[in-house]
């Protein structure tokens, strides 16, 4: 039986402090993401346009949701406005949580989530698991000053507080989407 | 003139498929009788591809073959489907011996349906898997449901020196009706080619 077993991944991004970086939203980004197993893979382009930030305060509200369970985490998400999208194919995703952080002089981090779950990677298996549970998509990569970059997708999450991080992610798939290349757009 | 399961539409809809079931008549040029001058096992690999608006997978699959399905059985499988429709095939279908198994992502699946038909440059191989293999598609969310979907369809198109190529209904409705007497409903709504099918050198 084909394993889909569930993989935490720390998103460190999520719970950093305040947003010291300049603001640079709007913005927008090409990735390339590729998914991969032993006996094949799949490949898709992925657009993620951020419109603004996500401010502290709001940002706050959430984490303090999160404390609280999932449930809650949700409810408190899907109530920020929409901030940007997340485009796979001809379906757009709205974002409600955006952040980004320097990483260091020349790099910074990007998170976002979107308030739906974009892809259930695996669901097409005849013994899939069930999807319900994995209601948002979180995006986190890391691009230089220049825009280019690599990151990581959870297409389909579930979102917990708790590890070293304050945030564990979980996605259906068991196995996160590789962001190859991701392109900044030029205004 | 050559006809090929070709699994098209917006949104998944019939594809009309000549005679897939009759699989490879309608492939055939004018060699009418099920050949099995080239008795199993045989077994093909190949590469799925698949591609959308949204992205692109392949997956490498081998399609292993011990034995043609016998004329009796087909014609019994022909039967259910012309008088009892989908699930009448599909009851046949599992009661049928297998035949081969069709093995991808490290899952092997029953074939009791394989059969081929010798054409001037080469043969047509189609398979009939007991089960579906794949739900293309089935990750979007509000996809549709899988119900119903109940078997795969392959058809290879192989020259003589056992390489070719074909196509793959991973979830497939086998119905009657069409102007040949059969259609298949595939679930998915891109085509699944078979690229680079190639017969393994025992």
């Amino acid at each position: 039986m084909r394993a889909l077993t569930a993989l935490l991944v720390a998103i460190p991004v999520f719970v950093a402090g305040s947003q010291s970086y300049k603001n640079t939203a709007p913005e927008s980004f090409k990735a390339n993401g590729q998914i991969s197993g032993a006996r094949g893979g799949a490949a898709s382009s992925i657009d993620i346009a951020v419109d603004k930030y996500t401010p502290d305060a709001e940002h706050e509200v959430l984490v303090k949701a999160l404390q609280q369970g999932y449930e809650p985490f949700l409810e408190a998400l899907r109530k920020q406005p929409q901030i940007g999208s997340v485009k796979l194919g001809p379906n757009s995703y709205p974002v409600r949580w955006a952040r980004e952080r320097p990483t260091d002089k020349d790099h910074r981090r990007v998170a976002v989530m979107t308030d739906k779950p974009v892809f259930f990677a695996g669901a097409g298996a005849v013994d899939a698991k069930p999807t319900a549970g994995f209601d948002v998509a979180l995006v986190e990569f890391t691009v230089d000053t220049v825009g280019l970059g690599t990151g990581s997708m959870a297409p389909a999450a579930k979102v917990k507080a708790g590890g070293s991080t304050g945030i564990e992610v979980q996605d259906y798939s068991g196995k996160l989407i590789e962001l190859r290349t991701v392109i900044r757009n030029l205004k | 003139m050559r006809r090929v399961p070709t699994i098209t539409a917006p949104r998944v809809v019939a594809c009309t498929i000549a005679g897939l079931l009759i699989l490879a008549a309608t492939a055939v040029v004018d060699v009418a009788a099920q050949s099995n001058k080239k008795p199993g096992p045989e077994t093909f690999n190949a590469k799925a591809s698949v591609g959308s608006e949204a992205g692109r997978g392949d997956a490498f699959v081998t399609i292993r073959i011990d034995e043609w399905t016998s004329e009796k059985n087909i014609a019994t499988m022909e039967k259910a489907l012309k008088d009892g429709g989908s699930a009448a095939f599909v009851t046949e279908l599992r009661r049928a011996p297998v035949a081969g198994h069709f093995e991808a992502a490290q899952q092997s699946f029953s074939i009791r349906w394989a059969r081929q038909r010798e054409t001037k440059t080469g043969r047509v191989i189609s398979v009939v898997v007991d089960k579906p293999v794949y739900f293309v598609g089935a990750g979007v969310p509000g996809a549709k449901s899988k119900e119903g979907y109940d078997v795969a369809v392959i058809q290879l198109v192989m020259d003589s020196s056992g390489v070719g190529e074909g196509t793959m209904a991973a979830a497939a409705r086998v119905k009657p009706g069409g102007p040949d007497g059969v259609e298949i409903d595939a679930y998915e709504t891109a085509p699944v080619k078979l690229l680079s099918v190639m017969k393994l050198i025992k």
